[in-house]
């Protein structure tokens, strides 16, 4: 696959080629959950096919109070209590606790659609538990998935175009939704200059790098490197 | 009749255009046996959620816990949770059962029966409704998600709706909320025809019923729908101005394997059925939502 021809934009193809090379790249590593990653793969609900990488959710681990400090409308939140919040992973004396290997483990999936109108992929997070304490809410978003330093980011005309709660494009469920109509000029932004010479698969690692960051997902770098050799 | 005297008598008709709703409280939040239904003759173009405040006073007396926000009400028809962000000529055409109004129906026009839906004030269905503010942002949020995407696939920019101004904005809103076509009629024209811009797509998102996928790790709930949406370009490849029945091929050639016939099922919107031979252009420009796209739902034949 040459270089991206449309930058910023990508084709049905060079998005696929972009996705199937970090399918087989995380599916040759020796170590198998890097960044606690535990899966990545293409789901297909004809005629859309997206991306879906899911991680442990490490977020949900140690919620900062950086996060208590300021919501959407920069008001405190309410922290869901202790046991519901921390208690993810157990309190001691609670005998119902879970280890993090319990099935009951929340994991997010972060789903990868390129849009059909804009172009560009766009980001649907959201969080897979089976005790459903995580639901797609606005509160949940801003306690247990962003991450406080992108906060203002978030707002109004950030970068990122604004994180909110939204219906899955192709499941048509609430999920969080990072809008990319910002997502162009941030990706000519960060080529600075070099989007000629760019692959599927750089842009591609690149977006994650630009977009993720905020929701908690990163290419692990044993990936860019593995396949940089 | 001109065309253009066509167009905005359509136009205006879809505006009008209304669905008699009988809506109950659902006995798990009623402290009476039997209170009485709100009924009300509701846009086909407008959102739900704009009736919860007055659903919350109307129910107030009857309420178990009547100090319940307005933002925790939820509608629903027949087990299936209704999405705020779907206008209700939307989820009339999806869930209500209604067969749709055929062009070779030559009975007289029937009134539409009243569309009986539920009121809930408690359990409120996060995994499948998006919640909802008090102040009416995350809605206007939502429409104005769509009319920035439209807008953009209409021009290949979305520079008419970012040079909006803040009133025009406002007003926009306003109108849809209102209902008031004053409003938003002005406003909407000019998204509609952004001066020295060709039209490139037009805005189409077709809703199929979720079938089941035996893979699948979830389970699908009740009235789930799969969201299609495919660039939709004003003519074919082989430069004739594209029609319903030539779009619907090209995206899901399966189920329309035939532009001009329909074998397995008919496209619905505004609960009648599309000629296949209509043009796009004409329908968006006549039969849009208020966030300037057709979205169609499906009857299997």
């Amino acid at each position: 696959m040459g270089c991206v021809a449309f930058f910023p934009h990508l084709s049905d193809a060079e998005f696929q080629s972009a996705c199937t090379t970090l399918i087989r790249s995380y599916a040759s590593l020796p170590n198998p959950s890097p960044g606690n990653w535990i899966s990545v793969e293409t789901k297909c609900l004809h005629p859309q096919t997206f991306l879906r990488i899911t991680k442990e959710h490490s977020l949900l681990l140690s919620p900062s109070p950086q996060r208590a400090e300021q919501d959407q409308s920069g008001n405190v939140p309410s922290l869901p209590d202790e046991g519901e919040s921390l208690g993810v992973y157990g309190h001691e004396e609670d005998p119902e606790a879970l280890s993090p290997s319990s099935p009951a483990t929340p994991l997010i999936h972060y789903d990868i659609i390129l849009s059909p109108t804009y172009r560009v992929p766009t980001l649907y997070v959201h969080i897979a538990d089976p005790l459903h304490r995580f639901p797609p809410t606005m509160s949940t978003l801003y306690t247990h998935v962003l991450d406080p330093a992108y906060i203002n980011q978030t707002k109004g005309s950030g970068v990122l175009g604004g994180i909110t709660t939204a219906d899955h494009p192709v499941e048509a469920r609430p999920v969080f939704f990072v809008h990319p109509c910002r997502t162009a000029e941030v990706m000519l932004a960060c080529a600075g200059g070099k989007e000629k010479d760019m692959e599927a698969w750089d842009y591609l690692v690149m977006w994650i790098g630009a977009m993720g960051k905020a929701v908690g997902l990163d290419v692990p770098k044993e990936l860019v490197v593995r396949q940089g050799r | 009749m001109s065309n253009r005297d066509t167009a905005t008598w359509l136009r205006e008709r879809v505006w009008h255009a209304s669905i008699p709703l009988e809506i109950r409280l659902h006995k798990a939040d009623s402290s009476s046996y039997d209170s009485d239904a709100y009924l009300v003759h509701f846009p086909r173009l407008s959102y739900l959620a704009f009736l919860l405040p007055e659903l919350h006073t109307f129910f107030y007396n009857d309420l178990i816990y009547p100090d319940v926000s307005w933002a925790d009400a939820w509608l629903e028809y027949d087990g299936v949770p209704l999405k705020w962000h779907y206008p209700l000529g939307l989820l009339h055409d999806l869930y209500s059962g209604a067969a749709p109004v055929s062009a070779h129906d030559t009975s007289e026009e029937k009134e539409t029966p009243s569309w009986q839906l539920t009121v809930h004030f408690s359990k409120y269905p996060e995994d499948q409704l998006v919640r909802l503010d008090t102040d009416g942002k995350h809605l206007r949020d939502l429409f104005t998600n769509n009319v920035k995407e439209a807008d953009y696939l209409r021009n290949g920019t979305g520079r008419t709706m970012m040079f909006l101004g803040k009133q025009e904005s406002q007003d926009l809103w306003e109108g849809v909320r209102k209902h008031d076509f004053n409003l938003f009629h002005p406003i909407y024209t000019q998204l509609m025809n952004p001066k020295g811009v060709a039209l490139r797509h037009v805005p189409v998102r077709l809703y199929l019923p979720h079938a089941a996928d035996p893979q699948a790790e979830e389970e699908i709930t009740p009235g789930s729908v799969r969201v299609v949406q495919e660039l939709v370009p004003l003519n074919t490849s082989s430069r004739q101005p594209q029609t319903v029945g030539s779009a619907l091929n090209s995206i899901m050639g399966g189920l329309f394997p035939n532009k001009r016939l329909a074998l397995v099922a008919e496209p619905v919107l505004h609960g009648a059925t599309l000629p296949l031979d209509a043009s796009v252009e004409d329908l968006m420009r006549t039969s849009a939502y208020c966030d300037g796209w057709l979205h169609i739902a499906f009857a299997l034949l």
